[in-house]
């Protein structure tokens, strides 16, 4: 059994004082022990930008890719080696932004995997510039008067898109973190989940106190997560900014659809054909 | 002429639009062919539709291997009204003609008199229900089988074979057109004057993009990730034809970008894994090929040129990507190129490429073409020559790991990822031997500088290795002491020693030079091979001389004199002979 001290790495974390992402951190290295994995037996996948570097602070495995690029990264290794737990990290910008083509299809394709998307609403990394969930007319280094584009709302993205596990967190909100995390994991395929992860030197407007102040757990209300209509209205919905889970749907996961092939992990197969096997399918061509 | 003298080898052109069914037409008449003994090149010149449009198929016949698909054809098959001003100019003299004068009204003999035309009602002759417009080709088939003196067996056999499935009733109404064909000609036209004699093997009749495929599959492939792009297209649909009874994963993903970023994750896993585009999707995979290089990925990109830049002449022929390959990605890191010659050689090249990746972790670049990629030809069948090496792959781990360990090498123990006690994380960002990044808290200091200098000098080691152990220089065939060296790469290996052909014919000395693997080329054994020759003139599918200017940049050797094809159309021997010929003229 794991405890969480065993996925903490030796390198300490370079965000400001202060980053949400520290809160998605502490709140991973705690929900993993809880569905009882090992460091070894997770993959952590990122893009390119400040929340992108966790994989670097946790002792698990991990690969910290291209800018946009997480998801297909992170889906080709769990194809070919579906026994581990597959966990892709980003920000908004590498999500929503240059790389949201993959998320749309990642997400109706289903494979059994999480998405956790630090939602900060600008770019960080970069030194503050308009990100994909920025507010409209929010100022910016890049829009100094006033973002003139509507922010994308993941979660109604995920839902239009078949996605089989949508899901909100506020990256200071731990608690409610770890549970949502673990029930992401433990989903049977694609699992997003957005996490609100101030950026405390860029975004003086999405801030921890706005969060606190604006956020409500809908799980807590009675809330029926099966319910795609309700769903959609939670995520659209302007007098607060609703949390937790918002749909959640059993159906087959992509790598269902390869049973036969899947039934050992593909990095244990046998590689080469007999040469019967060649044979035959040379004959094919006579 | 003598019967000894007589010809042995036939050109038969099929023309058509697209949806006329020429493509299966000819692989039909090819794979008759081909299980007759005989040896088959074909080429397809088609277009970016599925119906409608200007296509033909050539495929060049004979006793012994024939090297191109040859220029002007013996017999002609018309199986549209557009087709006849369009082809008839291009039958060799003294040819003939085959048509439906159902179909084609006019009288074409006015097009040229020293032709022999041959025609028939096909809706007179068949006129039942359930025969389709189409099994016209089927009656042509057979007409032309009979011309050139073939077995009647051997087709009908194979017809009956390939149309099983779909019940006797067809396979019946088949060889019975086709023999149809066979009797109208027997009665109505004069046999050619051409001795074509199979040996008795029964040969493969398929494609490049086929023994891609199949070398993939045969070397322990185990994902596959393809986004459609012609002409690599086809080894997708192969494969995916076997995933299921191969027990690989193939995978069409959103677009290259995905594509390439697939294959990355699924080779760090640790397995055997691959992807094919056309240029414009290799430009997308561009990014991923750089990643690869930085996280010592071992994955294998084929790249099928067509005609650019751009979308440029999508279903045309080209080998205009060479220094795209050469140059893809920012930054320096050790990469392959490598180009087959053939068929054949497609096949043994896929296993080359996957063991390469694995044994240097890093991309392997297959550049093909759409000629070699699509044009059907005969072959027996391969045997894997090379047995499955997966280099410095590793199941455990004893004490500490380091996945980028400095080695003399340059090529670190590579763990697959999921292993108690070994956990690292792979970078995009410059990082040290454990992996750890060095771009942010540690970027400018003395000791990011030093990890920088030894990580990338490590990485880059791997080109020393290449060049020493495992890049070959190129071939020189003919004669050694030739007044006149032809140069060429990958899939012009065929129709360049035709060309030859014609220069022995003429008693000039011209030999052939042949590059495979392209990147990074063993410069002292290439210049000690390059300056054995008088004097190299380069032939290329391109306007620049792309091969010409990477010998030039990697070696210094100036290559001053190209012949270049870039109208789309591959190059056959005759075609050579005359432009190196006409460049020779202006000395």
């Amino acid at each position: 059994m794991s405890e969480v001290r065993d996925f903490v790495h030796k390198v300490v974390p370079d965000w400001c004082p202060g980053c949400g992402d520290f809160g998605l951190l502490a709140g991973l290295k705690k929900a993993l022990p809880g569905v009882e994995l090992e460091p070894n037996e997770v993959m952590l996948v990122s893009g390119i930008g400040c929340s992108s570097n966790l994989p670097g602070f946790i002792n698990t495995y991990g690969m910290h890719t291209l800018h946009g690029r997480a998801l297909p990264v992170a889906q080709g290794f769990k194809l070919a080696n579906h026994k581990m737990t597959v966990i892709a990290v980003g920000g908004d910008g590498d999500g929503y932004g240059i790389g949201v083509g993959h998320l749309v299809h990642a997400m109706r394709r289903n494979i059994d995997m999480t998405y956790i998307v630090m939602n900060n609403a600008v770019y960080g990394l970069t030194t503050g510039q308009t990100s994909p969930t920025s507010g409209l007319r929010m100022k910016t280094k890049s829009t100094p008067f006033g973002n003139p584009e509507l922010p994308i709302n993941p979660l109604t993205l995920a839902l239009g898109s078949g996605c089989s596990f949508v899901a909100r967190v506020y990256t200071g909100h731990v608690t409610q973190l770890v549970d949502v995390v673990q029930k992401a994991i433990r989903h049977q395929g694609f699992a997003l989940v957005d996490a609100f992860s101030p950026c405390v030197t860029f975004n003086k407007i999405n801030t921890h106190d706005f969060f606190k102040t604006n956020v409500k757990d809908i799980n807590k209300l009675g809330y029926d997560s099966s319910d795609i209509h309700a769903a959609f209205r939670e995520a659209a919905r302007e007098d607060y900014i609703a949390t937790g889970i918002f749909y959640q749907k059993e159906r087959p996961c992509y790598e269902a659809t390869e049973e036969e092939t899947l039934h050992v992990p593909l990095i244990d197969h046998e590689l080469g054909l007999s040469e019967e096997d060649q044979a035959q399918l040379m004959a094919e061509f006579i | 002429m003598s019967s000894s003298n007589r010809k042995d080898s036939v050109i038969v052109r099929i023309a058509g639009a697209a949806g006329d069914g020429i493509a299966s037409a000819g692989e039909i008449f090819g794979r008759i062919c081909s299980r007759d003994g005989l040896h088959v090149m074909a080429y397809n010149a088609y277009q970016s539709a599925i119906r409608g449009g200007h296509v033909w198929l050539q495929l060049h016949v004979g006793s012994q291997k024939t090297l191109s698909h040859g220029e002007k054809p013996d017999v002609l098959v018309l199986l549209n009204r557009t087709s006849p001003p369009v082809h008839i100019p291009d039958v060799k003299e003294g040819g003939v003609v085959f048509y439906n004068s159902s179909l084609i009204t006019e009288d074409l003999s006015k097009m040229r008199d020293d032709l022999t035309y041959y025609h028939f009602p096909f809706r007179e002759l068949v006129n039942e229900p359930g025969v389709e417009a189409v099994m016209v080709n089927v009656m042509l088939i057979g007409c032309v089988l009979q011309v050139l003196g073939l077995n009647a067996e051997v087709g009908l056999n194979f017809v009956k074979e390939r149309l099983g499935k779909k019940g006797e009733q067809v396979v019946q109404m088949n060889q019975r057109i086709l023999k149809l064909g066979m009797d109208w000609a027997k009665e109505n036209a004069k046999q050619l004057d051409v001795s074509l004699k199979g040996d008795g093997k029964r040969r493969m009749f398929l494609t490049g993009n086929h023994t891609f495929a199949m070398g993939l599959l045969a070397h322990g492939l185990k994902f596959y990730a393809a986004y459609p792009m012609s002409p690599s297209t086809g080894i997708l649909h192969y494969l995916a034809s076997k995933a299921k009874s191969h027990k690989i994963i193939v995978k069409q993903c959103e677009d290259e970008l995905a594509v390439v970023n697939f294959v990355i994750g699924a080779a760090h896993a640790g397995v055997r894994a691959a992807c094919a585009t056309s240029g414009g999707g290799f430009s997308l995979m561009t990014e991923g090929i750089g990643l690869a290089g930085m996280m010592e990925e071992p994955i294998v990109v084929i790249s099928v040129q067509r005609g650019g830049p751009s979308t440029g002449i999508p279903t045309k022929h080209e080998q205009g990507d060479l220094i795209q390959m050469v140059g893809a990605s920012q930054g320096d890191f050790a990469r392959i190129i490598i180009a087959p010659k053939d068929i054949e050689d497609a096949f043994h090249a896929a296993g080359r490429a996957l063991n390469l990746a694995e044994k240097y972790q890093t991309p392997v670049l297959v550049l093909s073409d759409l000629f070699l990629s699509e044009h059907f030809q005969t072959a027996e069948p391969f045997q894997v020559k090379l047995p499955i090496d997966r280099g410095k792959l590793e199941r455990s781990v004893n004490g500490q790991y380091k996945r980028f360990l400095i080695t003399e090498d340059g090529v670190s123990p590579r763990l697959v990822p999921g292993v108690p006690g070994g956990m690292y994380c792979s970078a995009s960002d410059e990082h040290d031997e454990e992996g750890l990044v060095t771009s942010d808290v540690l970027a400018g200091l003395p000791e990011a500088r030093q990890i920088r200098n030894r990580l990338h000098a490590k990485r880059l080691k791997k080109l020393d290795v290449m060049r020493a152990e495992d890049m070959q220089p190129p071939t020189l065939t003919g004669p050694e002491d030739a007044d006149l060296t032809l140069m060429g790469w990958g899939s012009t290996y065929d129709v360049i020693e035709e060309a030859c052909q014609y220069f022995k014919r003429e008693g000039l000395r011209v030999n052939h030079l042949h590059f495979t693997d392209l990147f990074p080329l063993p410069v002292e054994k290439v210049l000690e091979v390059m300056n054995s020759c008088k004097e190299i003139i380069g032939i290329e599918n391109n306007f620049t001389g792309q091969m010409s200017r990477l010998i030039r940049m990697e070696t210094g050797y100036h290559i001053k004199r190209s012949v270049s094809r870039y109208d789309g159309e591959p190059f056959t021997g005759e075609d050579i002979y005359h432009r190196v010929k006409k460049e020779l003229t202006y000395v």
